[in-house]
């Protein structure tokens, strides 16, 4: 029932990907050289990645505050990092080595190594900087009424795009030398790997969604976009978290937050995020802009 | 400007109700989760709305969840200042 189809380029793709992973191995622990502590006042994040970009927010807060800003989104973004890592090597494990992944689990073994690593990175820096990762605020509600193939290819799609947001800011920051060199390499390695999982990720999205809409009603199509386009703006919506404005001193962080939400300029700046993942959820034709299911 | 006091239960039901217009009213004892008003990608937001209501962080695990599941559940567990 949730077997996946085999596509006839599917498996060289793959073994190239895992030959890639296997020649480009580093060992994450001895990867890094950690300076016993950082200090406050720099940039620990791109000004141009901070949720106050591109708003008047700018310009009113001091530079210190900003960077005081930086420090806690930096802290948010790993550990939102942490969370979703938790949540996807979870969904993989459940998936290993069962009927129907026959042609991925040699890959998922990759990347469960991967991911257990960044994991450990991630963690790293949040405690040894900040002595702490912020508590994930999401709740797994499970009314358990989807079919097995929407469940699994919504899985991998949340997997897909979760990764494509993070390698946004990943890459941003990798290249950016006003930042310390630990902050750079942590997003440089991870970006490096998330491009394996991102092409991954891609492929089994095309296999996994080709046969649902002979299998399913437009309704529940339907559903399926709405879904994927709500996850997109929840997804989104995380890198704007309370306890970071109120640990940056900011005086009412839940108004602070709404503010920002509010503001246009912001929805310019997620689009910017997002540009390279709508191409192909719509080039793909997984989640056609125009309206075919779901664009809302 | 003072505005009129809106009981925190009665802010509550609004934020859900401009969520779902359809809703005319939500009884206290309405199953929030098997009615589908609340679900896992809009959790978050409710969450951070509740904080801001109740004037405090609450965290969350799997167990936790059910304390979600009512509005009267809410007004007894989660905006425990309201008493
Ligand atoms: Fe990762
Ligand atoms: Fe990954």
């Amino acid at each position: 029932m949730n077997a996946v189809q085999e596509e006839p380029d599917f498996d060289p793709a793959v073994h190239r990907l895992i030959d890639l992973s296997i020649n480009t191995y580093y060992n994450p622990y001895t990867r890094f050289d950690w300076p016993d502590s950082l200090v406050d006042e720099q940039w620990w994040m791109s000004p141009d990645l901070l949720t106050v970009f591109d708003t008047p927010f700018m310009d009113t807060m001091s530079e210190r505050e900003l960077m005081a800003l930086s420090k806690y989104e930096t802290l948010n973004f790993y550990s939102l990092n942490i969370h979703g890592i938790r949540e996807l090597m979870i969904e993989v494990t459940r998936r290993i080595h069962s009927p129907g992944y026959e042609h991925q689990s040699e890959f998922f073994h990759h990347f469960i190594g991967e991911e257990n690593e960044h994991m450990w990175f991630f963690a790293k820096f949040c405690l040894k900087y900040a002595g702490k990762i912020y508590p994930d605020k999401s709740v797994k509600i499970d009314t358990g009424t989807l079919a097995p193939d929407i469940a699994n290819f919504l899985v991998f799609t949340r997997i897909t795009i979760f990764e494509e947001i993070v390698d946004f800011f990943n890459s941003r920051m990798a290249k950016d030398e006003s930042l310390h060199p630990i902050i750079q390499e942590i997003n440089a390695v991870h970006h490096q790997d998330e491009s394996r999982h991102i092409a991954f990720g891609r492929q089994l999205m095309k296999q996994l969604h080709s046969d649902l809409s002979s299998r399913h009603g437009p309704e529940e199509m339907l559903a399926v976009g709405n879904y994927v386009n709500r996850y997109i703006e929840a997804s989104i919506q995380s890198l704007y978290n309370p306890a970071v404005y109120r640990d940056a001193g900011i005086a009412d962080p839940y108004r602070f937050r709404r503010e920002l939400l509010q503001q246009p300029s912001r929805q310019r700046q997620h689009d910017r995020y997002l540009k390279r993942t709508k191409e192909f959820l719509d080039k793909s034709g997984l989640l056609p802009s125009e309206n075919a299911y779901g664009a809302n | 400007m003072a505005p009129i006091e809106i009981g925190q239960l009665e802010q509550v039901k609004d934020w859900l109700k401009a969520r779902r217009p359809e809703l005319t009213d939500i009884d206290v004892d309405l199953d929030l989760i098997e009615n589908r008003i609340i679900d896992s990608l809009g959790f978050t937001e409710f969450l951070f709305f509740l904080e801001e209501v109740s004037g405090r962080e609450i965290t969350t695990d799997a167990q936790t969840v059910n304390l979600f599941r009512t509005l009267r559940s809410i007004r007894d567990n989660i905006l425990t200042a309201q008493h």
